[in-house]
């Protein structure tokens, strides 16, 4: 075989002589159907197709947990269906995911994305709208406002900001749980029902979102991982509390960021109105509730020595509780993180971050605290590293991230091995592993929820 | 007769040194507004079949947008994802700067987090998304980079030997490029490390789009492992006047469909 094939080589090298467009040295038959029908197949149809995945996922946690008695944190059989529809400029998007939750025993479904999105301009009536509320009758007027304007409306996922994994003035939804039992890093972002409006200006870029009915995270609430409550501090709970409806707001929250970049310089200013996304306020009979809360920051990114280096800033001002005396509402906080990250060599990236909280009035939430040996320190400082290698020709994936916190001597490292050689399957195992010797305190109180997970996903195609 | 032709060159050579040079640059110069820098502007769609060697395949499907600020220097260039369907709706953008103290800006778009990251200058020599063709190769390699010596002039090529300027950045000890005298589009591209050959990219078609000669399928193989990727241009277009502000965060989060049909 080798040997015909040399020979149809050198034979016709010898026919083309002088105009050899190296036609001879890859088989024809390797420009295969494959080719053809990649390329024809998206434009044959005018429906798009389904795709998605099926994923069987499990973790087990490396130790018992006294609070809870199942060995497993995590045991989904998962589907996601994914399938978008193009309108003439507009487009529909969706993202579903099916699953049974073999650790509840309960199916679930999430609806990650359902929405509809475009140019302002591009919509009749948004357009006529905007043009007149501007001043503007025709939609194709010189100073359309319509077309600096972009919208996005439905369930969406949101995120922005610089950090990695830590989130100063991101106040979009978060999964927690999710992301303690290694799933996919996606699932971190929770979704939410949404208004996003984005304008491009050449002085500034804005992005104004509305979620009409205010979305909290998704916490740590003692359904999958126990936590440490001051009110018995000998063991952690595992109550599987869900806030009360009474204490759940339910009107919108406002998200704001201006965006701009000047030369390789980028940077953001960010505002928010609403609440805390997570319950850490209780009400007069002890409860659970979520605190109003304002939140404003900046951030700037650069490359800097074949890097990027990173600065951001958040203020969250506790609205309800603004000079600290206040035990039942946590204070307000500066949040500041500064970063830097790099190739260090082919295939190898790394990455840290400095990230500091500084609670406000902290002598008066020690004054008025009942438990002030098990408040947060004034200062609480976390430095995260994290290495990713990509080995095989991308096919494995190594991610290594470590938060450890010097005030708090506590820390969590996860680790993340992906490999996927083929477009039609990807397997991923690792580990989330959480330390520190005191109880209370942000990583170490989740010492029991360490834990080791595998997945497997196919992906397809209808 | 060949002697004489060996002394007319080599007096030519002797005599008028700088000339010589300045050819090779001229044909390099050349070489690199062909390949790369073909219109103002183009646009294509992509695929690439990975094959690895145990024979394995995969595929990448893609549109690339590609604007020129200055023939022969930056470019602002965007990558439309569209297969495999995991990396569905993902963008990468790219400002590219060919001085070489600056390094190029990047961003990546993920859409299940709807969240455009920037990311940092990285080492142009490695895989671009998991295929043999270097992020180099689809990009252009600055011809600042090495230093071109001409090896061989048929009727039909020059063959060029290419040393790095700066050989602790690249992995290969140099390079062999064979140029169609014609259209002045390489060939074929073989690396070496020491003397041995272990990379390379060959045109495989090359047509006439838009009055600009254009390698619309191309091959680049690992000679050690037998791992190769194939890819293939359709619907190329050139100077079809995209806009300056085109190639921004705000296309990577609304697909630009007028430019992508």
């Amino acid at each position: 075989m080798k040997r015909t094939l040399l020979i149809t080589a050198v034979t016709a090298l010898l026919f083309l002589g002088q105009r050899p467009l190296a036609w001879a040295q890859v088989p024809d038959d390797d420009w295969d159907d494959d080719f053809d029908m990649a390329f024809e197949q998206d434009d044959a149809s005018t429906l798009n197709p389904i795709n998605g995945f099926l994923e069987l996922a499990y973790s087990r946690r490396l130790q018992t947990d006294l609070a809870l008695d199942q060995p497993q944190t995590l045991a989904d059989a998962r589907v996601q269906f994914q399938w978008e529809h193009d309108f003439e400029n507009t487009q529909f998007k969706t993202r579903t995911d099916l699953y049974y939750d073999a650790v509840k025993h309960n199916t679930q479904v999430q609806v990650r994305e359902f929405a509809w999105q475009g140019s302002l301009s591009d919509v009749e009536w948004l357009s006529q709208l905007f043009g007149k509320s501007v001043g503007n009758e025709s939609k194709h007027g010189s100073n359309n406002w319509g077309e600096h304007f972009d919208f996005k409306i439905g369930q969406q996922v949101l995120t922005w900001g610089t950090g990695d994994y830590l989130f100063l003035n991101d106040l979009f939804p978060k999964d927690y749980q999710s992301f303690f039992s290694g799933r996919d890093d996606e699932y971190l972002k929770a979704p939410s029902f949404a208004l996003k409006l984005s304008g491009y200006f050449n002085w500034v870029n804005l992005d104004f979102v509305v979620t009409p009915r205010f979305t909290p995270d998704n916490f740590i609430n003692g359904e999958y991982y126990s936590f440490f409550n001051p009110q018995f501090p000998q063991r952690n709970v595992a109550p599987e509390f869900h806030v009360a409806s009474h204490n759940k707001p339910t009107n919108p929250e406002y998200h704001l960021r201006l965006h701009k970049s000047v030369g390789v310089n980028e940077i953001a200013a960010y505002g928010y109105k609403g609440h805390s996304p997570l319950p850490d306020s209780t009400d007069e009979n002890g409860l659970p509730r979520f605190s109003d809360i304002n939140v404003y920051g900046f951030s700037w990114i650069r490359p800097v020595a074949n890097g990027l280096f990173k600065v951001e800033y958040a203020y969250q001002n506790a609205l309800e509780d603004l000079s600290g005396v206040n035990p039942n509402v946590p204070n307000s906080v500066e949040k500041y993180l500064i970063g830097y990250e790099k190739e260090l060599y082919a295939n190898l990236t790394g990455s840290v971050q400095w990230y500091t909280e500084r609670t406000q009035d902290h002598d008066a939430l020690l004054t008025h605290s009942p438990w002030p040996q098990f408040e947060q320190e004034k200062v609480r400082n976390v430095i995260t590293t994290q290495l990713i290698y990509r080995a095989m020709q991308q096919t494995l994936t190594l991610n290594w991230f470590t938060f450890y916190s010097p005030t708090d001597d506590d820390g969590y490292t996860r680790f993340r091995a992906t490999y996927s050689p083929v477009d039609e399957w990807q397997i991923s195992a690792g580990f989330n592993g959480f330390y520190g010797d005191k109880r209370h305190t942000f990583f170490a109180q989740f010492k029991d929820a360490s834990n080791a997970f595998v997945s497997f996903r196919y992906f397809y195609s209808s | 007769m060949k002697h004489s032709l060996f002394l007319i060159s080599l007096l030519t050579a002797l005599a008028f040194p700088a000339l010589a040079d300045e050819n090779v640059q001229q044909i390099v110069k050349k070489a690199e507004l062909a390949a790369f820098y073909a219109g103002d502007d183009g646009r294509t769609e992509a695929l690439m079949k990975i094959v690895d060697a145990q024979g394995r395949k995969q595929m990448r499907k893609f549109i690339i947008l590609r604007k020129d600020v200055e023939d022969g220097g930056d470019q602002k260039l965007m990558v439309f994802f569209s297969r495999p369907t995991d990396v569905k709706n993902t963008v990468f953008r790219v400002e590219k700067h060919t001085h070489l103290e600056q390094d190029d800006d990047r961003w990546l778009y993920l859409p299940a987090l709807d969240l455009v990251k920037r990311i940092s200058a990285g080492d142009k020599r490695t895989s671009f998304v998991g295929s043999h063709y270097f992020y180099e190769d689809v990009s252009g390699r600055a011809i600042t980079e090495d230093t071109f010596s001409l090896l061989k002039s048929t009727d039909s090529t020059y063959l060029l030997k290419a040393e790095p300027k700066n050989p602790s950045s690249v992995e290969f000890s140099h390079y062999e490029v064979e140029i169609d005298k014609t259209t002045y589009l390489p060939r074929k591209v073989v690396f070496f490390k020491n003397d041995n050959a272990y990379r390379q990219v060959e045109s495989v078609k090359i047509e006439t789009i838009d009055g600009h000669p254009t390698v619309v399928r191309s091959k680049v193989s690992d000679l050690a492992s037998g791992g190769y990727t194939l890819m293939e241009f359709r619907r190329v277009k050139y100077d079809i006047g995209l806009p300056d502000s085109l190639f921004s965060e705000r296309s990577l989060r609304t697909l630009p469909k007028k430019w992508l049909k």
